[in-house]
């Protein structure tokens, strides 16, 4: 996994040596690592000497160019974005875990009725079900706690967990039929950002910073935000998997931006180096590196080389960025009291309409919390109170500043929650599985068409029956948005000219177009 | 021993005077056929077997080997003047013509007869297909005789007349697949007026709902083969009589029962379907617009009512065409360097070079002044999108923006620029989006931009001329619009 040199997440890479086996085993696979070495480089070396001597001295140089010290294949290349983009840049809200959708925004007010009645096995099909309730004898229908109200022009229905996001109907595309293939948060995740359930892929925004570029030199094209957990929610880990640029080269996964304490960290110059002593320091390591790339030729080096320069930039652009002193009142009146402590959703928001505004190209925002498995009615109106407001105030926000017209917001989690409760279900409480067959994501600004509901699911919330979007579809339009056809923002890579949505036919969505 | 080699008699089958007579009634019956053809099996507009279909669709492919071939026919007999054995090639590609004509007929009445297709375009091709068979035949009679110099003009005249009647079936094969504008759609204004080709479809009632918003839907969608040219199922869409009309299935509007309309039952069927519109495809309708057609018939599927109730359509004033900006390639390692140094940038819209240029100075915003942008003067007219945010520039800076003719977008949010000169960006008629957000904005400077019409979004936020709002933080207002 490529890690951005100036990601900060704690996870480690475990290799063999850090595996619990026996000190045997392990000391016969360096035995064998070092002969498959030996036997692999002897290989090369026997069959440089037979080159060199087909080739002559002026053939071998050629060849040792195209080998190692050819540059990795220049996104300028690939003549992005391909057509006049409607949005500059994204930011996209991450609820991982999985939001209930049908305690949010898709209303079925049939389901009141169906109350502890078992959901029809013609509705079910042949769903796999996860290992937390396949084991369940019933299946009984959770209709949701709270009502619904209509709002805006549109008359969207909306729950009453979110009244600010039912102030911003008029401006969301919501989207009720989006649905994934996974049903683990791990696969769910990795899909919904990578377009694949393994790791390893490039995440969406990495091939946003690889294919558009920067549009500001002082701040990485892509940086990621984590909200502060809250230890009442069901916190699924997330990790810099999600932010990875895979195979593309390392310079452009996304920079995480810590919750609490310094942004970055070690970014701030030691006591007694001041900025002078730190360029020089910058300017030695850079000539070392330059060796090192002259004798090995791994590009991952000139990656290094530029995130020491960007490290160096930051020190002055990441305080300028996270230096909130100069907002004024009425963004305090709009954000609520939470935005002024770092690391909450709404501060998180805030600092993505700063970032907007300093031209990162990229933000994705996570929050934690939605795997609501149980008490429902304890943990979702405080995922609610923590995010609703947040969403609102950042949409609205961009739009009174009129950067909602080129900046692409994305509200989603990887999957849905089934309308069945598991365990127990009362009166006054359930809890909600795991279900991708449906769940409901929206999306406002630059490129997508506002107002509107898109695509249907049936009474139960349990499938989709009208214009159905898959992730691959979703990401489809969203690199749309952004002025690229997702068929040809690729890389070539085992053998595969890699892209976003994969090797499965995927497809833009019109109907979300504006 | 002597072996004479004698000069090989050419092979006949049949005596000379024999085989012209076989040509001759071959030729005869042939002609004859392809006449009768329409006749013996009508082109009735309804679908039949779906292997003819199957062939049919070939037809789009084939029909260019013999129009290759007659292309290059006249090419080598005039050219066979100067060498004789182009001429002597000119024999097989005719041969060759006329055996392709007659194969692509044969595919191309397969398609019209298997998929149902009539109307007069579609009957326009046909004849034109066998009146081209028959010229060409024509050609393959006449010309041994002009060869060995009997009746010099006929063949000459004949192969005029196959590439006139070339040229036009062509055309009329090629509306009835692109629709009959695809050619003069981008016509220059001037040329178009100077062929006046005009409108020949009624009008319906001016300014009606139907004018607005429903014609415009089938325009874009449906005419290509609901239409003029092409009339699949013999259903015309294009003007208000032909769609109440209706087609082979009788009415496909039933006024007041958009349930019971034909047109409305199958343009909401599951995109898979088969007898899903529009077919072959095509993409389908937005929600909106079959929101609004479900409407309109549900209200009587007036021709003149203005408004419908209960539908709001955004009134959006039509997109203006955006002017292509002029070539700047001689300017491009100038601004190639720009790209790699650290500072103010121009960063090309889109890969198509007529997108224009965004001058990005996010970099180098607070050092951005008045002089840093009159140094762009001369990209003026390829910049389409100015990000001056948050810098040093002052309203002094109004007159040189003036200059930038193709200007789409400017941002100066968070400068300190109070509006004074503001009225310089007058004249920049391509500008639709201007964020004035964070600045010292007086009301007065404000109120100049009402002048101007091509602004449509203007962003003022937190300015003296529109001080920030108090967000109401109580209970959202809950709005019951039904």
């Amino acid at each position: 996994m490529k890690q951005h040199p100036l990601c900060t997440d704690t996870e480690r890479e475990s290799g063999v040596m850090g595996l619990p086996i026996p000190a045997g085993l392990k000391r016969e696979w360096a035995a064998l690592e070092t002969r498959r070495q030996f036997l692999g480089r002897s290989g090369k070396v026997l069959g440089w000497a037979a080159a060199a001597s087909l080739l002559g001295a002026r053939g071998l140089i050629g060849d040792a160019h195209a080998a190692g010290l050819a540059p990795e294949p220049s996104p300028a290349d690939l003549k992005l974005p391909q057509f006049a983009p409607k949005a500059k840049r994204a930011i996209y809200l991450f609820m991982s875990g999985g939001p209930p959708q049908m305690d949010l925004l898709d209303y079925k007010p049939n389901l009141a009725a169906l109350y502890d009645k078992d959901i029809p096995d013609s509705v079910r099909g042949n769903q796999q079900l996860t290992g937390m309730t396949a084991g369940q004898a019933r299946f009984p229908i959770a209709p949701s706690h709270w009502s619904f109200q209509r709002y805006g022009k549109t008359g969207t229905w909306v729950s009453d967990l979110l009244p600010y996001t039912g102030r911003m109907v008029d401006d969301l595309t919501i989207i009720k039929s989006t649905n994934t293939e996974a049903i683990n948060h791990e696969p769910a995740i990795m899909l919904m950002n990578t377009g694949n359930m393994n790791a390893g892929k490039p995440c969406l925004g990495a091939w946003l910073s690889y294919g558009l570029g920067s549009m500001n030199d002082n701040l990485p094209t892509f940086m990621v935000l984590q909200t502060k957990t809250n230890p009442k929610e069901n916190n699924q880990p997330v990790s810099s998997r999600l932010w990875s640029s895979g195979f593309l080269s390392s310079e452009y996964a996304g920079v995480g931006l810590r919750s609490g304490g310094d942004p970055v960290l070690y970014l701030s110059d030691p006591d007694g180096v001041d900025r002078e002593v730190r360029r020089k320091m910058l300017d030695a390591v850079e000539q070392i590196n330059r060796q090192t790339l002259a004798e090995m030729g791994d590009p991952e080096t000139n990656a290094r080389i530029a995130q020491y320069e960007m490290a160096f930039r930051m020190q002055t652009s990441v305080p300028e960025l996270a230096d909130l002193s100069k907002e004024p009142q009425s963004t305090w009146d709009l954000y609520g009291p939470d935005a002024k402590e770092p690391g909450t959703f709404a501060y998180n928001c805030l600092l993505a309409r700063r970032m907007a505004e300093r031209g990162v190209r990229f933000t994705q925002i996570y929050k934690r919390g939605w795997d609501v498995h149980g008490d429902v009615t304890g943990v979702l109106p405080l995922l609610a109170q923590e995010t609703d407001r947040g969403c609102f105030a950042l949409v609205t926000d961009l739009k009174r500043r009129g950067l909602l017209d080129d900046t692409l917001v994305i509200w989603a989690g990887e999957f849905g929650r089934t309308v069945y409760s598991q365990g127990g279900l009362t009166k006054d409480n359930y809890g909600r599985d795991h279900h991708p067959r449906c769940f409901t994501t929206w999306m406002a600004g630059g490129g997508v068409r506002t107002g509107i509901t898109y695509g249907e699911t049936d009474d139960y919330s349990y499938n989709v029956v009208r214009d159905p979007v898959t992730v691959r579809d979703l990401n489809a339009t969203i690199l749309h948005c952004l002025g690229i056809d997702h068929n040809k923002l690729t890389y070539k890579f085992q053998g595969l000219d890699q892209k976003l949505t994969g090797p499965v036919p995927a497809s833009v969505v019109p109907g979300l177009l504006a | 021993m002597e072996v004479k080699v004698l000069p090989r008699a050419p092979v006949r089958l049949l005596p000379k005077r024999r085989r012209a007579r076989v040509v001759a009634s071959a030729s005869v019956a042939l002609s004859i056929a392809l006449l009768l053809l329409p006749v013996c099996l009508r082109l009735d507009g309804k679908p039949h077997a779906d292997w003819q279909q199957f062939l049919g669709r070939f037809h789009p492919l084939a029909v260019h080997i013999p129009i290759g071939l007659l292309v290059l026919l006249p090419l080598l007999e005039l050219l066979g003047r100067n060498r004789p054995s182009l001429r002597e090639a000119a024999e097989f590609v005719l041969a060759l013509a006329f055996a392709g004509c007659l194969g692509s007929v044969t595919l191309g009445y397969l398609l019209a007869y298997g998929s149902g297709e009539a109307g007069p375009g579609v009957t326009r091709h046909m004849w034109g297909g066998i009146s081209l068979s028959l010229c060409v035949l024509l050609c393959v009679l006449a010309r041994p005789a002009w060869r060995v110099g009997y009746v010099l003009w006929a063949y000459p005249a004949l192969l005029v007349c196959a590439m006139l009647v070339l040229i036009w079936t062509a055309d009329q094969g090629g509306s009835l697949t692109h629709g009959s504008n695809y050619l003069t759609q981008y016509m220059p204004p001037t040329l178009k007026h100077v062929l006046s080709l005009g409108r020949p479809n009624p009008q319906p009632v001016a300014g009606s709902f139907y004018e607005r918003h429903i014609n415009p839907i089938f325009d874009s969608n449906c005419v290509a083969c609901h239409g003029q040219s092409k009339v699949s199922g013999n259903l015309r869409l294009d003007s208000y009589e032909a769609l109440m009309a209706g087609g082979k299935d009788g009415p496909v509007i039933v006024s007041g029962q958009p349930e019971k309309s034909i047109l409305f039952e199958r343009i909401t069927l599951p995109p898979d379907h088969k007898q899903f519109m529009p077919a072959e495809g095509k993409p389908p309708l937005k929600p909106e617009e079959i929101a609004w057609i479900k409407a309109w018939i549900l209200q009587g599927a007036s021709p003149t009512a203005a408004n419908l109730a209960g539908v709001h359509v955004r009134d959006d004033s039509p997109e203006m065409s955006l002017q292509p900006v002029g070539d700047y390639s001689a300017l491009m390692n100038e601004i190639r360097q720009m790209q790699k140094g650290q500072g103010a940038k121009l960063v090309p819209v889109s890969s198509k070079p007529s997108d224009g240029l965004i001058l990005n100075t996010v970099d180098v915003a607070a050092s951005f002044g008045d002089a840093q942008l009159a140094g762009f003067s001369k990209f003026a007219p390829y910049i389409v999108e100015a990000e001056l945010g948050r810098t040093a520039l002052s309203d002094a800076s109004f007159s040189t923006l003036g200059t930038f003719t193709h200007l789409r977008a400017l941002h100066l949010e968070g400068t300190a620029v109070t509006g004074n000169g503001i009225q310089k960006l007058a004249s920049l008629s391509q500008l639709t989006y201007l964020n004035l957000s964070n600045t010292r904005m007086t009301k007065a400077a404000a109120a100049q931009l009402d002048s101007m019409k091509a602004l449509r979004h203007v962003y003022l936020y937190d300015t003296p001329a529109q001080p920030a709002p108090a967000v109401d933080a109580a209970q959202p207002i809950a709005r019951n619009p039904q």
